[in-house]
């Protein structure tokens, strides 16, 4: 028996319907997040559509924003967004990432930094219905989690959303490094090793000195 | 008899600005304390900084508050990520209310001047007619207004780009423009030798761009104006029709708490906290509004970024950041399009930049891209409202592109497609959520056709708004415009409005310029009107 027919899928199919009933009125209604939101409370909770074994290993120590589920999304996406083994690329362990990650959702608004706890958690948890042979993305294989990202690109609104921010956030916790800059030949600061003076303040405008 | 200040010294690096750190560390104050003053000024960007001078060396007290931190050019990393904590508003994620259009602003002692591209734009004297015709303002008309456009572009060093000004990428946009037939020209900036760094986003480390942090603000000193950082006003004070002065708090600029609250009791209040603050501001102050148009009429002045890959290696994000635009369209079309490259940072905002292998292929040919912003024109059908109390409400920022603005982004973005495959490019990555590739000119239209308006055009362009304007608009008539041609809210004597709300239609041309020009004509209206504003 495939995965696709088990019981279980059956069960998350059912608890995720109200997703496939989000109405064009309701969803301008709530704004983009929010009915996802909606979404998310009429089928329970996501987190129980399926476990996987990522939620029994530890988040890592100095983690202070990201939930345990979505410290996993997060690890997950950035091994597949960024498979800098064996490339030019600085390697992404070198690259404090997932703590960039984390300081930047601490710098959210709070109303936004819950509705997008709802949209990871979406993310995560709409592999398991939508055709990715019943796992969450955090279990999806690395050519899976790709296609997922891809088909996410050219979905709905929410969806295409979703695969934006989690793009955005784990590319520019990796970019803004500048250990990164190197391999892509990026100068980087250049102001003091070019020995540039400083011009200080413009002088007065002519009429000022009349 | 002139009241002209006398000047004490200007200095000759940085500005004097009291922080949250020193009214925190002096007792005298407490946690709550009040300031008298002439004129207290809201914000101190490009429109701010330009009333602080004009009224401090008109004699006033001018007392400047601003809600963001003090980043002196000293401390400037050349690092867009940095910066982006220190002084970019919401550290650059203010955002539509779906999300989708980030609205880029500086929140900073001297503003979005700080993190400005330096492009300044004289627009062309049809759109000045056209805002003095339709909404009555006889000032505005370009004969009018030349005079305060000529002592804008002396103070801020505007010049026409030199040959080493222009980069890489510009060249291939040049090229293309040749190819093609269009009308381009180099940029003229606010740059006084121009070092090359290309780090304008991250602010202008040695200090040749002329941010207000190095002109205004400091010659605004230099008369005596004082300027307050970490100081967010939350209210205008308005008695009986007539402003009399703003509530503001002083907030620890890392961990946002309270260190005091400040009144300040001023017989001209100005409010220049940008397009999206200042009508926030004053729908928080309960301004009455008898045209309804308070915070409507928003106008982004959207645009997008297309890349473009070489065969050759360009190194495009070297040199000054933009070098040149592309003006055949603006007059008929409403588009303008200005030669820059991102850096790697600022790239990931700008389209989808692929998954795995795909976006490290990308990245390793950053050196091989060009890039070209481009400018639409939209119909200012957008709006910003202040939703909740005072002190717990928040903000939200509503705009979607209608069908007909969503088709210019589209022919915009399509146009400067055609112009980097004109210059030889073998492919574009076009500005959308969804990973659009061209290979081929023949390919465009077929690929763009993928780009459906869908729902509300949400989630197709990657639009970005480093422009928004209009959202109190000036005019003569008091059933269509919040403010009057001096700039003076209609019902609410001494309490002004300076900055790029002031807009009566959006432009398509680059405003920062055009904000400066208006803030000096503001500034000017109440000079003018000394004696019945003042006591
Ligand atoms: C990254 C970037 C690049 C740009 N490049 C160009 C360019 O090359 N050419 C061009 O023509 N234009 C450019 N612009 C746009 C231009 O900078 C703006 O149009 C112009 O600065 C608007 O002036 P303003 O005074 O209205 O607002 P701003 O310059 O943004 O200043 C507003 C200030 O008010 C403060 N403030 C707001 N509310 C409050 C409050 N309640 N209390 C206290 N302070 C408050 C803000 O913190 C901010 O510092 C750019 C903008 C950005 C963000």
């Amino acid at each position: 028996m495939s995965s696709s027919e088990s019981p279980a899928r059956t069960e998350a199919v059912r608890q995720a319907a109200p997703l496939s009933r989000l109405t064009r009125r309701r969803f301008l209604r709530y704004g983009l997040i929010g009915s996802a939101a909606l979404a998310a409370a009429a089928a329970g909770s996501f987190a129980i559509l399926r476990r996987s074994p990522v939620d029994a290993i530890p988040v890592a120590e100095g983690i202070r924003n990201l939930g345990a589920g979505e410290y996993h999304l997060f690890r997950r996406a950035i091994e597949v967004l960024l498979p800098t083994a064996g490339t030019a690329l600085t390697p992404v362990e070198e690259v404090p990432v997932l703590a960039n990650i984390d300081h930047m959702m601490g710098l959210l608004p709070a109303h936004v930094r819950q509705e997008l706890g709802t949209g990871l958690a979406l993310f995560d948890n709409a592999a398991v219905v939508s055709g990715f042979h019943g796992r969450r993305f955090v279990d999806l294989d690395d050519q899976a989690a790709v296609d997922y990202f891809d088909a996410w690109s050219r979905g709905h609104s929410i969806q295409r959303a979703l695969n934006t921010v989690i793009k955005q956030f784990v590319y520019t916790a990796y970019w803004r490094e500048p250990e990164t800059w190197p391999p892509v030949e990026f100068d980087g600061p250049v102001s003091d090793d070019w020995g540039l003076d400083y011009l200080g303040n413009a002088p007065l405008p002519r009429e000022d000195q009349a | 008899m002139s009241r002209r200040r006398r000047r004490i010294n200007m200095p000759r690096q940085g500005v004097p600005v009291t922080t949250a750190r020193d009214v925190a560390q002096d007792p005298s104050r407490g946690r709550r304390f009040n300031i008298k003053t002439e004129v207290v000024v809201v914000g101190s960007g490009a429109a701010g900084s330009v009333v602080a001078h004009e009224l401090a060396r008109a004699g006033h007290e001018v007392l400047v508050l601003e809600a963001g931190r003090y980043y002196p050019s000293s401390q400037f990393t050349e690092h867009l990520g940095d910066t982006i904590n220190e002084v970019y508003k919401d550290q650059a994620s203010q955002l539509n209310s779906t999300a989708d259009v980030l609205f880029v602003e500086g929140a900073c002692i001297g503003g979005s001047t700080v993190i400005g591209a330096c492009v300044m734009h004289r627009p062309p004297n049809s759109l000045l007619e056209g805002w003095s015709e339709r909404h009555g303002l006889d000032q505005m008309t370009p004969e009018k207004l030349a005079p305060l456009y000529d002592e804008i572009g002396e103070e801020q060093f505007v010049h026409l780009n030199e040959a080493h000004e222009i980069n890489a990428t510009a060249h291939k946009v040049i090229q293309g423009c040749e190819h093609m037939g269009f009308r381009w020209r180099p940029v003229t900036r606010n740059v006084r030798r121009c070092a090359l760094t290309g780090h304008c986003l991250a602010g202008c480390k040695p200090d040749r761009k002329m941010s207000a942090l190095v002109t205004h603000l400091p010659w605004a000193v230099g008369y005596g104006a004082e300027l307050y950082a970490d100081t967010h006003v939350t209210r205008v004070r308005i008695e009986n029709n007539r402003a009399t002065g703003v509530d503001a708090v002083v907030r620890d600029p890392d961990t946002g708490d309270t260190v005091a609250e400040m009144r300040v009791d001023a017989q001209v209040v100005v409010s220049a906290g940008g397009a999206i603050q200042t009508p926030l501001l004053l729908q928080r102050s309960q301004a009455p509004d008898f045209s309804g148009e308070l915070g409507r009429n928003l106008a982004l002045q959207p645009f997008t970024q297309v890349l473009a890959e070489f065969p050759e290696e360009l190194y495009g994000f070297r040199g000054a950041l933009v070098g040149v635009q592309v003006d055949e369209f603006l007059e008929s079309d409403g588009f303008l399009f200005y030669s820059a490259l991102a850096e790697p940072e600022q790239l990931m905002a700008q389209g989808d930049q692929g998954v795995g292998a795909d976006h490290i292929n990308f990245m390793l040919r950053y050196k091989h891209l060009a890039g070209l912003n481009a400018f639409s024109i939209d119909d200012g059908r957008g709006s910003v409202s202040w939703d909740g109390g005072v002190n717990d409400g928040r903000q939200i920022i509503r705009w979607n592109p209608s069908r007909k603005e969503f088709n210019r982004i589209k022919q915009s973005a399509s146009l400067a497609a055609r112009i980097f495959f004109s210059a030889g490019a073998k492919r574009v990555y076009m500005p959308t959520y969804q990973r659009l590739e061209v290979d081929s000119v023949f390919d465009l239209d077929k690929t763009m056709d993928e780009v459906d308006y869908g729902l509300r055009g949400m989630y197709t362009f990657r639009s970005n708004s480093f422009s928004p304007q209009g959202t109190c608009r000036m005019g003569s008539e008091r059933s269509r415009a919040v403010v009057n041609p001096n700039g003076e809210l209609f019902d609410v004597a001494g309490l002004f409005v300076a900055d790029a709300s002031l807009f009566p239609e959006p432009m398509a041309a680059a405003p920062h310029w055009t904000v400066q020009v208006l803030a000096k004509h503001v500034a000017r209206r109440i000079e003018a009107r000394r004696s019945s504003l003042f006591i």
